[in-house]
């Protein structure tokens, strides 16, 4: 599996546009900080709707229109972190797919991803009995809170991404380097 | 009539004066006397707790990296929102004081936590963004930002919302989002410089 993922990393790395892309100072930049940036979007209104939840923020405004009315920028935000994300992948495929918090970054966004449709589930279920309410009930509150960490760790991640602890021309813990999925005579880094 | 502009907008008037005092300190000829000395407070906070453990612990600057971005996500979250409303784009359907108001207690959370682990981060790489014209515009942009959401924004939305000119409330909406992505812009560009 490995093997594949770094063929195919070596792949995205050949193509002219991912040189382009990484050789570009001000483009890769652009894409950089639009990525963080639009974290005040997404995150913003997320972290929003999460305090509104454990009554923290705005607890007064029936939680079901807050997230209804959230949703549409909170999701254009996410579209957007999605696009320069990819973006910023194939500027530099083999680094980043070796790297071990893109690793532990891309199983948080899939938590993510499964407490948001549960949360949104459950909210869907119950949110006519407890709408005005300042706090949700015990359930959605844990869902709330979980969607806190797991976007946490997620940007912890995203920002040790740029350091090289553990890559995979550095690293000299064999344990690391397995499950950073470092392949045994490489020779692109 | 002097006298009765500055006790009708005192708040406006301070606000603007430090603008324009900010300005002039950093395009007036009292930026060349006062910049070099400013090194020397720099150069000690490198020294500090803060700075040593910047310089030297890489994974903890790291740390306080992704905390600064979180707080900027939770600042940022309650700009838009009460922002969004102001400029009549989001929450429409709620009354503009009760977003103001009840997303303000986060905003200060935010901002407390981007103040803080800025500090930080300022303290690790003291010297080099000394240098940075891009660090100078920040602070200056955070000062503006801070003035304006304190001195005039809060102040204004506090009094009866109804009473004011619709354009003035979209146009304070408007400058608030502008100053805040004008510190955020910066404070990413001070990552790519020097």
């Amino acid at each position: 599996m490995n093997e594949l993922i770094y063929e195919l990393a070596v792949w995205l790395d050949d193509t002219q546009w991912s040189t382009m892309l990484h050789e570009s100072y001000y483009m890769y930049n652009w894409v950089e900080s639009t990525h963080v940036l639009t974290l005040m979007v997404s995150l913003g209104m997320l972290f929003l709707i999460d305090l509104r939840m454990l009554g923290l923020a705005l607890s007064d405004v029936p939680a079901s229109r807050l997230a209804e009315r959230l949703n549409a920028p909170m999701l254009i935000g996410f579209a957007m972190m999605f696009i320069t994300g990819i973006l910023l992948f194939y500027a530099v495929p083999v680094r980043t797919s070796q790297s071990l918090w893109f690793r532990i970054k891309m199983v948080l966004l899939v938590a993510c991803a499964v407490n948001a449709f549960l949360f949104h589930k459950r909210m869907n279920e119950s949110v006519e009995t407890w709408d005005a309410e300042p706090k949700a009930p015990g359930r959605i509150r844990l869902g709330a809170m979980l969607s806190l960490a797991f976007w946490s760790i997620v940007v912890v991640c995203g920002r040790f991404i740029a350091y090289d602890w553990f890559d995979c021309d550095t690293s000299p813990n064999t344990l690391i380097d397995i499950v950073s999925g470092c392949v045994d005579g490489q020779t692109r880094f | 009539m002097f006298v009765s502009i500055f006790t009708s907008y005192p708040r406006t008037l301070i606000v603007v004066t430090a603008l324009v005092a900010m300005l002039f300190l950093a395009y007036g000829g009292v930026t060349d006397a006062v910049y070099p000395s400013l090194l020397v407070v720099f150069e000690w906070l490198e020294t500090t707790w803060f700075g040593v453990i910047g310089k030297t612990w890489g994974p903890a600057f790291a740390f306080v990296e992704a905390v600064h971005l979180l707080g900027l996500a939770l600042l940022g979250g309650c700009v838009l929102a009460g922002d969004g409303r102001l400029l009549g784009l989001v929450l429409t359907d709620v009354p503009i004081r009760t977003v103001t108001e009840r997303t303000h207690r986060v905003f200060v959370c935010g901002l407390a936590i981007c103040l803080a682990t800025g500090i930080f981060m300022a303290c690790g790489v003291a010297t080099k963004i000394y240098y940075l014209s891009v660090y100078w515009f920040k602070m200056l942009a955070l000062s503006a930002g801070i003035l304006f959401h304190f001195q005039i924004r809060r102040p204004l939305l506090n009094h009866d919302i109804q009473a004011l000119n619709p354009v003035v409330v979209k146009m304070v909406g408007l400058a608030s989002m502008l100053v805040w992505f004008m510190v955020a812009a910066t404070g990413r560009w001070i990552g790519f410089s020097g």
